[in-house]
């Protein structure tokens, strides 16, 4: 039976085009997925390919006409054994197939998107708590607040100190905090300060300490407990994930857990596979445990701050490569960042980068790289995993209609699996692209410095997936 | 120990108590761990504690513990029975997760072991709130096996937590012999942490009262913790439904002969403190406490399956 084949819609919103060339004439047998036309926009121009096999009966828009409308019939395409009769019938609009739109169709502006109370999605009797709140965007610090550079190591240490000097019931308890100011010298000062009542040093026990934590936490105690490394707090996992995460909720709300497990986590520099792995999603998945990961000195600050303040287990993903960096941090008495709070580095409307601790470092060097090329990234750092801030997310994709994101964890079940499935069931509709999810390599890290550098993200990687949301 | 007759009393209550227990849920419940020829322990460790001092007891007995720190006995049947008036709101077995509200640490992590360390935990927090109450850390020969155990025994002689380790050494973890569970006396282990350990018999109520004495007045005058291991033998089955097919039938018999319960019992008639008479009729009254509360549980309301609630997830 003759079909018509009809303009695409590159993107849900494409209203009309250019019909720039056709690469096939009357009478050519097309198969699936040769390419029949070009198609362009003001902003693209994309190949048109084939659906379904037959021959041209007839091309019923001659090349290089504007303004075709969106589903107008643009050709007729055969059966094998129908005649040209077939064809003029079809033209007259017996049967038609609309062609869906085809993939990688980079499109126009996203801000004629139409309201998100239009789309089909929306419309849904379907529970979506993420998504029904606005976005939180107000500014980290008033405008025109003093900041200075601090590191993020004593941004650290400084949001512990002023918990400290504020609540009697915050204590620091680990391997080193003490005497030694902390492996990686994060607890500077705080014995000299607080004496050893509260910074107290304990021996190589993960179980002992980890124990005690979740005990005085139990007691009404606000302990931060250091792992030199996440990778130690393996040995606890009963501790912060059975007991800790749970108890709020097994015991009927009777005992909850204020505890603040902290320490270095993710791959560091030539330490080997099992001192180089990033916990986000490990820790993410679990009911009961906040997980925050900050990238800045000023988030490092003030959602550590936030973290002792608050009355659930959380867990306090630092970076042992960032340390040492230095940021603005706000000049400010009391300078707390909130959980579940997104932080936009970046404004574009290209794509969305999504990343959140050590990632967004390839994020923000990706970003910068992609504007010399004309690509605007809006990038956003996540902050915190548990609660995780969605709706920043997914107001951006529905801006950007691109994402990508980016952790140095490994790809599968990863964070960044879970926005792609979120934007997926959230924003299905306003995607041009499927979401990008890069990771760590699905590997134990490697010693040589080759491999281990393969291993994690690159900005080369995070630059290619750019290019690829966006069709480029 | 003092000869108060009130404690010796009050310690004959909750051996009965426990002995009622036992009778009543073990009917019921498969699963229930069985405290025959233990009593003595659980009844000397339990009784008598501050309201304010933490509990982390074993799970064989960790009911009698809840009860001897002053919670419902119908609220901890119902929470034997996943019902809605349980402490736990239906969330957690109240037979190993004693009510937080009394003091009673569970065995939340459901593996042996990290109470001991939330036993430290809640001992530090008594030293940094200065409220002279103490912590208590209850557990089996099995579970001494455990890094936990040792992790939290070191920690606490190093800082000198007002703790007080009890190993209610029953000689079999499920069907694991202590001799080849354990590689020596477990409470010479206390000298190469660097505190005083002790072994008593177990199955004298008295002796471990007097044990537990001295280590709670060390443990709350700062003298930091102290290792008590009471060696007594599991009559009972690991749990009820325990086929049992691993042991010797003659040596579960030659303990029962040893009944700690009927030990105490003559003791206290013989120094007249209670008659035979008066305890047949506590026991009586007791097994007819637990079994009207069970039977009440067993007709309370079930959680409405809105009471699932993942907001209860975070505080």
């Amino acid at each position: 039976m003759a079909t018509q084949i009809l303009m695409p819609a590159l993107s849900p919103t494409m209203e009309e085009g250019t019909l720039a060339k056709w690469l096939v004439k009357e009478g050519d047998s097309v198969a699936s997925g040769d390419v029949l036309a070009e198609i362009e926009t003001d902003k693209a121009t994309m190949e048109f390919e084939a659906v379904d096999e037959g021959v041209i009966g007839k091309i019923m828009v001659e090349e290089g006409t504007e303004g075709v409308k969106v589903n107008d019939p643009i050709a007729v395409l055969l059966e094998e054994g129908e005649d040209a009769s077939a064809a003029e019938d079809a033209a007259g609009g017996a049967e038609t197939t609309a062609e869906p739109a085809p993939t990688g169709a980079p499109e126009e502006d996203a801000r004629e998107r139409p309201e998100a109370k239009d789309m089909p999605a929306e419309g849904k009797e379907r529970p979506s708590p993420a998504s029904a709140r606005a976005p939180d965007r107000t500014p980290d610090w008033p405008e025109g607040t003093a900041t200075k550079e601090v590191t993020v190591r004593e941004a650290l240490r400084d949001a512990m100190a002023e918990e400290m000097r504020r609540d009697e019931d915050v204590f620091v308890m680990g391997e080193e905090v003490a005497e030694y100011n902390g492996a990686y010298k994060v607890t500077q000062g705080l014995l000299d300060e607080f004496g050893d009542r509260r910074v107290i040093d304990t021996p190589i026990t993960e179980h002992g300490f980890a124990g005690i934590g979740v005990g005085a936490a139990f007691g009404g105690l606000r302990p931060v407990v250091e792992f030199m490394t996440f990778n130690f707090a393996m040995q606890a996992m009963d501790q912060i994930v059975n007991s800790a995460a749970k108890t709020l909720y097994m015991s009927g709300g009777q005992m909850g857990c204020p505890i603040v497990f902290r320490g270095p986590n993710g791959a560091a520099a030539r330490v080997g596979a099992q001192h180089s792995q990033d916990f986000a999603a490990f820790y993410a998945q679990i009911p009961g445990l906040k997980v925050a990961m900050p990238y800045s000195a000023s988030d490092a600050k003030g959602l550590l701050k936030s973290a002792i303040r608050d009355p659930n287990p959380v867990i306090f993903l630092e970076n042992e490569i960032l340390y040492g960096q230095g940021f603005e941090v706000p000049d400010l008495d009391d300078f707390t960042v909130p959980f579940g709070k997104a932080r936009i580095w970046r404004e574009g409307s290209d794509l969305t980068i999504v990343s959140f601790g050590i990632g967004m470092k390839y994020a923000l060097q990706a970003a910068e790289e992609l504007a010399k090329e004309g690509v605007e990234a809006e990038v956003i750092d996540l902050r915190t995993l548990r609660p995780m801030d969605l709706p920043t997310v997914i107001e951006s994709v529905k801006k950007t209609n691109r994402c990508i994101t980016i952790e140095e964890g490994f790809p599968v079940a990863s964070v960044g699996g879970h926005v792609a499935s979120q934007i997926m069931q959230q924003a299905f509709d306003y995607l041009d692209a499927p979401v990008i999810t890069l990771a760590g390599k699905d590997v134990p890290m490697p010693y040589a410095a080759n491999l281990e550098k393969l291993a994690l993200v690159t900005v080369a990687e995070v630059m290619e997936a750019a290019k690829a949301v966006t069709y480029r | 120990m003092r000869r108060d007759n009130d404690v010796l009393e009050g310690m004959y209550r909750l051996m009965s108590l426990t002995r009622a227990l036992d009778r009543v849920v073990g009917a019921h419940d498969g699963h229930w761990h069985g405290l025959e020829g233990e009593e003595a322990v659980a009844a000397a460790v339990y009784y008598g504690l501050r309201e304010g001092d933490t509990v982390a007891p074993h799970y064989r007995g960790a009911i009698t513990a809840a009860l001897a720190k002053g919670a419902d006995l119908g609220r901890m049947m119902a929470g034997c029975l996943g019902k809605t008036d349980a402490y736990h709101l239906g969330r957690h077995r109240s037979d190993v997760c004693g009510p937080p509200e009394h003091g009673i640490i569970g065995l939340y992590g459901g593996s042996l072991g990290p109470p001991l360390g939330y036993a430290c935990g809640a001992a530090l927090s008594h030293v940094m709130d200065g409220d002279g109450d103490i912590a208590l850390a209850v557990f089996g020969d099995g579970t001494s096996s455990r890094g936990d155990c040792h992790e939290a025994m070191n920690m606490a002689a190093i800082k000198a937590l007002p703790v007080v380790f009890v190993c209610q050494n029953n000689q079999i973890a499920i069907s694991t012999p202590a001799p080849d569970g354990n590689g020596g006396p477990i409470f010479e282990r206390a000298r190469g942490f660097g505190m005083p350990g002790a072994r008593v018999d177990g199955n004298d109520v008295l002796k471990v009262r007097a044990a537990m004495d001295e280590a709670i007045a060390r443990a709350r005058e700062g003298g930091g913790p102290t290792l008590i291991e009471a060696r007594t033998y599991r009559v009972a089955g690991h749990f009820v439904s325990d086929a049992e097919d691993y042991r010797d039938a003659a040596e579960i018999a030659a303990w029962r002969d040893r009944d700690p319960v009927a030990r105490y019992r003559a003791f206290l008639i013989e120094e007249g403190v209670m008659d035979a008479a008066a305890m047949d009729a506590l026991d009586a009254k007791l097994v007819a406490e637990v079994d009207a509360a069970f039977t009440a549980a067993q007709d309370g309301a079930v959680p409405d399956p809105g009471d699932l609630m993942p907001e209860d997830v975070f505080a």
